[in-house]
Parts: structure tokens; C-alpha cells; sequence
């Protein structure tokens, strides 16, 4: 059954600052962290669609311990309304994400469910789809462009895909992922961060929301590439195409 | 004295440098070159909080202590690159916000502190005049009382942001007789009468903050933009002052950081006589002195804010950190110029930029010879 868009549920990830890049193996505790920038792109798009008086809620919602509410105010200093954090730190596969998103999900009844298409931590790309999955609905991924339609009940998406732009229509409510040209996120000003420290976060459980996951993957390890070699120099383009022809064969 | 961020001081100093870095790294050699101001940008920083970081939350401001917000500008030095935007914002800040919210009726503090906060107003002050620069308090320009108005006569130079504020503000005296307790101090706004500050002035750094030479023809200022009170400007303007001084070149030390780094890659990546200029110790010992100039800057800097923030008299603080800021810059930009040889000396690596914009520091808010003379008879010679 169709609804029109009164409350959007936003998701998002607290990732290691790709500014600051830690090579793997580096301890985690120091290097800063953000909001994922493809979940900060949803976030901006959920504004722009309540600047335009089409939502009158959006609600933030993240999976971490605490040491991760700095993002959580960052994301309610851009504009989110409300933010949950459910309680849990616990390194979670895409599946246990989305089972636990569903929870939430199933408490907030939103019609719409913004988030990034990955994380650029682990680049999994599969909460969005799983999550439309375990609940049934349609879903829009790789989006560039979302328009509300029918009275906020169903949403026209531009996909980017290998074959151009797609353009897509979904029934809401629906699971709708973010590309990177969708939008250019906000800068969080000092005046909302400031005001985002008097709004409470809201931390729950896994326990109650009902929902009980154990990852179906367990991280093993993780290395640092090997170092590139250093290359060699040529002397002529001659010799150069002698190179990719005979040592490189890619010509 | 203690320098450690709480976790609310990192959250906001964090948020000032990634805004920095995400909206403020444009491409300064063109408009320096033509001597462009940039609005956007200023608009930008006041949106982002910038201009109101110092100011009560009950007029638009973030209420933040002095450390905070001298750290806040050393970031925003560190990522932007326009010395000029940061002067304007400096002295929009010190010379206009500060005597406002220390000063300013209720009345003044309501119509201008949020505007002048969230970057829709530009402020500045007129003090200098074509006789009198160090000697301040020497001013010819006049103000009488008639009816509900003062009329200003005389004309001042070396206006900061001249050319776009929206209010200055402009000392006069109203009874010569009474010397420097003749001093007043008077929020002119733009467009009143007999007001000109159309004049720009072509200058040889920070380009992109624009300059005046104002004049006051018989200029009508209404009697409600008295500041404080009538012979209350020289101590308004030294307490004006001594927050500039101690406060103006804390971007100034995010520059020099930024020239640091800039000096130790080039150091790296540069070979000459097959290997890295880094590796004679001529050029080595050149940036390690500027790495102890940089983390001195910021020690004297900081303990300026600390003290700011705990105890009324700062006079001697404000004085040493604007003398040693100041000649810490200034000596930087110059090693990096070197350090670039050939390089550096070209519009194109943007070294010599920052040494045209350094110098200037020198001079403004007190020349370094009268902090010496301030420091000096402050501590008892
Ligand atoms: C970039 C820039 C921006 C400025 N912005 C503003 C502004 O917004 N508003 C404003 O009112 N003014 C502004 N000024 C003016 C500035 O405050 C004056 O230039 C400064 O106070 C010096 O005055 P002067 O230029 O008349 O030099 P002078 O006072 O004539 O000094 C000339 C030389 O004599 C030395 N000297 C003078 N008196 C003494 C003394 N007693 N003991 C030892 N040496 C002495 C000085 O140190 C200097 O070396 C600005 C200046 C600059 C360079």
C-alpha cells in the first residue's frame, strides 16, 4: 500500500576519515572519523526534500558504541531531526546492517529510507538491497536524481548504470541509495553543531528492538597491499611502444 | 595553564578545519593580482560561524572563549590560502564586533551583532588619519553635537574594508580642548550623509581586503550611534586594541604551518647536486628554525588566549604575541622564498604572496616598534 512521504528514515555509517588516511595495520584509535560520505549525501538529499515541504520528519539512524556520537551530532547539526543509535559495537556484516535496520525500520514506520550506496570503509554495497529485501519493498540504488511524485507516493530516480542513466519509478514506501552526483552535502556550521550538543541522542538495543544477529562473516584479517615496484625509464617513445608491445603485451 | 581540547573544543576546532579545507582552498593569484574581495567566502565564514565565535549566543553569536577562538582562526589560516579574506575577517572582528559587544547599548548590540555575526554585514573602524598613525590619539577629525545628531568633519586613511563595510567604526574628537578625553567613538553606517568611502588604496599585500581613504564632510550620524560615551574612545580603543593584538595573526600561524609543510616537500622533492636540497644542512637548519618559529607562534598564542580568558589586563600578553607573530611571519615567508630559490620568487608558487601579505603585520594594529614600547614600560624600563 502506497503512503505519502511524511517521515524519512535516513541511515548512515561513522567511517574512518578518508582525509586522514590510516594505512591498514595502523592503530584505528586515533585516526578521526566522519560520516560516510555517501551517507552524508543521503542525508542532504532527505534536507532538500524537507526544504521543499515534501517529508516533516527525518530521522537519523547509525550502529555504534558511543565513541561514534560525534557523528551523530554531526548529523543532527546538518538538520536531521532526531538520531538513534542502536548500541553495538560489534564489527557487523552488510546482513546483520540490514536486519537491524528492519528493526528500526519496523518501530519508525518511514516511508522513505535514504542511505549511501557503500561505505567507503569496507565498499560492500549490500545493506541497501538486503534491507529492500528483507522487507519486501522496491528499491532505487546508485541514484543521482530523486523526484517525489503522485503526492509524495511514489519516487521518479535517475540511476547511473554502465548503460547511462536510468530512470526508475518505485512505489513507496522504498529503500533508496545515494551515488555521488546526487547532491553536494552542507557543511555543518558551528551554530548547529553547537545546538546539536542539546539534542539527546537516542541509544538503544538490539535487545529491544527484538532483533537478534550474529555476523554470518567474520573478518580474518586485514594487510597492506604489496608496494607498487618502482617502474623504469625509457629513453624514446620508440622504445616505449617496444615496451607495452613486447614486456607489457598490452599492445 | 592547561591546552588540552576538551572533547567539545576538538568537535568544533575539527568542524573549522574541514570547512576550511572544503570551502575556502580557491584560487587566490588572480584575485590578489586585480585585488578582488571575496563575498562568497565571507558569507561563507559567516554562515559558518566564523565572524561570531567570540560573541554571546544572545546575539547571534557562538560564545565561545578566546583560546577556542584563536585556535578556531589558526585553522582556518592552515587551510585558506587568501591572507587578504582572513585580514578583513580579523578586522571586522576586533575593531567593530569587539567594541560593540563590550560597549554597545542593548539597542546598538540588537541591530548590529547578528548581522555583523552571520556574515551579512561587513564592519571595520577609521582611527589612522593622514597625521596621525602611531600617535593615535593625535586625530584632527571632529565631531559636534547638533540637536539629535553629531556632524563629523575630517578624513582618515588606511581604512580596512572601507569600501565595503556596512558600519565603521569612526573615533572624532568633540572638544579638542579636553586632548585625547575628547575621543569619541561613533558607529557610522553606510550611506549617511556627507560620508565617502568610496577611495580605495592600492597596497602591497593582503590585496584581497579591500582599503579607503574615508571622508567626512560635515556627516550626519544620529545620536543613538554613539558608542560608549562622549570621551570614552580612547579606552574603547585600546581595549579594542589589545583584543586585535592578540588575536589578529592567529591565522597567521595556520600560514606559517602551511609554509612549513609547503618548505618540507619542496625540500624533499627538490634535488640539486644529486640529492634532496633537504639534505645540505644549510637548507635543513633554515626549516628547522622555522619549525621552532611555528610552535613557538603558537605557544605565545595560546597562552595570549588562555590569559584572555582568566584575567581583565592582557596589555602585555596582547603586545608580545603581536610582536612575535608578526616578526615569526614575516621571517618564514622569507626563509620559504629561499628555500623555493628561484621558484619561490614567482607569482606561480605562491611564496612570495605570502611574505607581500606578512609584512604588513609590522605595521597594522601598532607597529612592532610601539609593542616594544609598550612591552618596555611595561615591564618597568
Ligand atoms: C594593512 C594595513 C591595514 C590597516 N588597517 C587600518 C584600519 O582598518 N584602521 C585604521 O585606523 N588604521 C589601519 N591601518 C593603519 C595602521 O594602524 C598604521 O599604519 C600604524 O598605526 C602606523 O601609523 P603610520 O602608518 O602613520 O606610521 P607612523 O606612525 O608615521 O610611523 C612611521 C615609523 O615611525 C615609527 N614610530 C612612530 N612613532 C614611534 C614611537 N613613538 N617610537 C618608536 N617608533 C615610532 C613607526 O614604528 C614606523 O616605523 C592599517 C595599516 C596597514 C598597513
Amino acid at each position: 500500500m502506497t503512503q505519502p512521504v511524511e517521515k524519512i528514515l535516513v541511515a548512515f555509517k561513522s567511517v574512518p576519515d578518508p582525509y586522514e588516511a590510516a594505512a591498514p595495520g595502523d592503530s584505528g584509535s586515533t585516526a578521526k572519523s566522519v560520516i560516510n560520505p555517501f551517507d552524508e549525501i543521503a542525508i542532504e538529499e532527505a534536507l532538500r526534500i524537507r526544504e521543499r515541504g515534501e517529508t516533516s520528519e527525518i530521522v537519523g539512524v547509525t550502529i555504534g558504541p558511543s565513541s561514534i556520537d560525534e557523528q551523530v551530532r554531526a548529523a543532527m547539526a546538518m538538520g536531521v531531526d532526531r538520531a538513534i543509535r542502536i548500541d553495538d559495537a560489534r564489527l557487523l556484516d552488510p546482513y546483520a546492517v540490514a536486519r537491524i535496520l528492519r528493526g528500526v525500520i519496523e518501530k519508525e514506520a518511514p516511508q522513505l529510507v535514504l542511505m549511501g550506496k557503500q561505505a567507503v570503509d569496507d565498499d560492500s554495497n549490500q545493506v541497501g538491497q538486503m534491507l529492500a529485501g528483507l522487507l519486501g519493498w522496491p528499491q532505487a540504488t546508485f541514484v543521482s536524481k530523486i523526484e517525489l511524485l503522485d503526492n509524495r507516493t511514489r519516487a521518479r530516480c535517475t540511476r547511473e548504470t554502465d548503460a547511462g542513466l536510468e530512470v526508475i519509478d518505485v512505489n513507496l514506501p522504498a529503500i533508496i541509495t545515494a551515488d555521488l552526483r546526487l547532491n553536494e552535502p552542507r557543511y555543518v556550521s558551528l551554530p548547529g553543531l553547537i545546538k546539536a550538543r542539546k539534542k539527546p541522542i537516542d541509544v538503544q538495543t538490539c535487545q529491544q528492538l527484538g532483533v537478534i544477529v550474529e555476523p554470518l562473516t567474520r573478518l580474518s584479517s586485514t594487510a597492506r597491499p604489496a608496494r607498487r615496484s618502482a617502474g623504469t625509464r625509457v629513453e624514446s617513445v620508440a622504445e616505449l611502444v617496444i615496451k607495452l608491445k613486447e614486456e607489457a603485451k598490452v599492445l | 595553564m592547561d591546552f588540552s581540547w576538551s572533547d567539545q573544543q576538538r568537535e568544533l576546532l575539527d568542524a573549522v578545519s574541514r570547512f576550511g579545507r572544503e570551502q575556502l582552498t580557491y584560487e587566490v593569484i588572480e584575485n590578489d593580482r586585480n585585488a578582488v574581495f571575496n563575498h562568497d567566502a565571507w558569507k561563507k565564514c559567516g554562515e559558518f560561524g566564523i565572524q561570531g565565535l567570540l560573541v554571546p549566543t544572545e546575539y547571534g553569536g557562538l560564545g565561545q572563549d578566546p583560546l577556542t577562538t584563536v585556535a578556531a582562526l589558526e585553522r582556518l589560516g592552515y587551510a585558506c590560502k587568501d591572507n587578504g579574506l582572513l585580514f578583513s575577517i580579523n578586522a571586522h572582528m576586533w575593531t567593530a564586533v569587539i567594541p560593540l559587544v563590550f560597549n554597545g547599548t542593548e539597542a546598538q548590540k540588537r541591530k548590529f551583532l547578528p548581522g555583523l555575526c552571520d556574515g551579512t554585514l561587513i564592519g571595520g573602524n577609521a582611527m589612522s588619519e593622514p597625521n596621525s598613525g602611531s600617535d593615535a590619539f593625535a586625530l584632527a577629525t571632529t565631531a559636534t553635537r547638533a540637536g539629535d545628531k553629531y556632524i563629523l568633519n575630517g578624513s582618515k586613511i588606511f581604512c580596512t574594508n572601507g569600501p565595503i563595510a556596512d558600519m565603521l567604526v569612526v573615533f572624532a574628537n568633540v572638544d579638542k580642548s579636553r586632548g585625547q578625553d575628547g575621543i569619541t567613538a561613533f558607529l557610522v553606517e553606510k550611506g549617511a550623509p556627507g560620508f565617502d568611502p568610496s577611495h580605495k588604496i592600492e597596497k602591497m599585500g593582503v590585496r584581497t581586503s579591500p582599503m579607503a581613504e574615508v571622508f567626512f564632510e560635515n556627516c550626519e550620524v544620529p545620536a543613538e550611534n554613539l558608542l560608549g560615551k562622549e570621551g570614552g574612545g580612547a579606552f574603547l580603543f585600546t581595549r579594542s586594541m589589545t583584543w586585535e593584538r592578540g588575536c589578529i595573526l592567529a591565522s597567521a600561524v595556520g600560514s606559517m604551518q602551511r609554509l612549513l609543510e609547503k618548505c618540507i616537500r619542496y625540500a624533499n622533492e627538490r634535488k640539486q647536486g644529486g640529492q634532496s636540497i633537504g639534505k645540505y644542512q644549510l637548507v635543513a637548519s633554515k626549516i628547522v628554525d622555522m619549525k621552532l618559529r611555528v610552535e613557538s607562534a603558537r605557544h605565545i598564542l595560546y597562552h595570549y588566549g588562555w590569559v584572555a580568558g582568566h584575567r581583565k589586563a592582557v596589555y602585555l600578553e596582547a603586545a608580545m604575541t603581536k610582536l612575535h607573530l608578526a616578526d615569526a611571519w614575516v621571517k618564514c615567508a622569507e626563509d620559504a622564498i629561499q628555500i623555493h630559490g628561484g621558484y619561490g620568487y614567482m607569482t606561480e608558487y605562491e611564496v612570495e604572496r605570502e611574505l607581500r601579505d606578512a609584512i604588513g603585520a609590522k605595521l597594522y594594529s601598532g607597529t612592532s616598534e610601539i609593542q616594544r614600547n609598550i612591552i618596555a614600560s611595561l615591564i618597568g624600563l
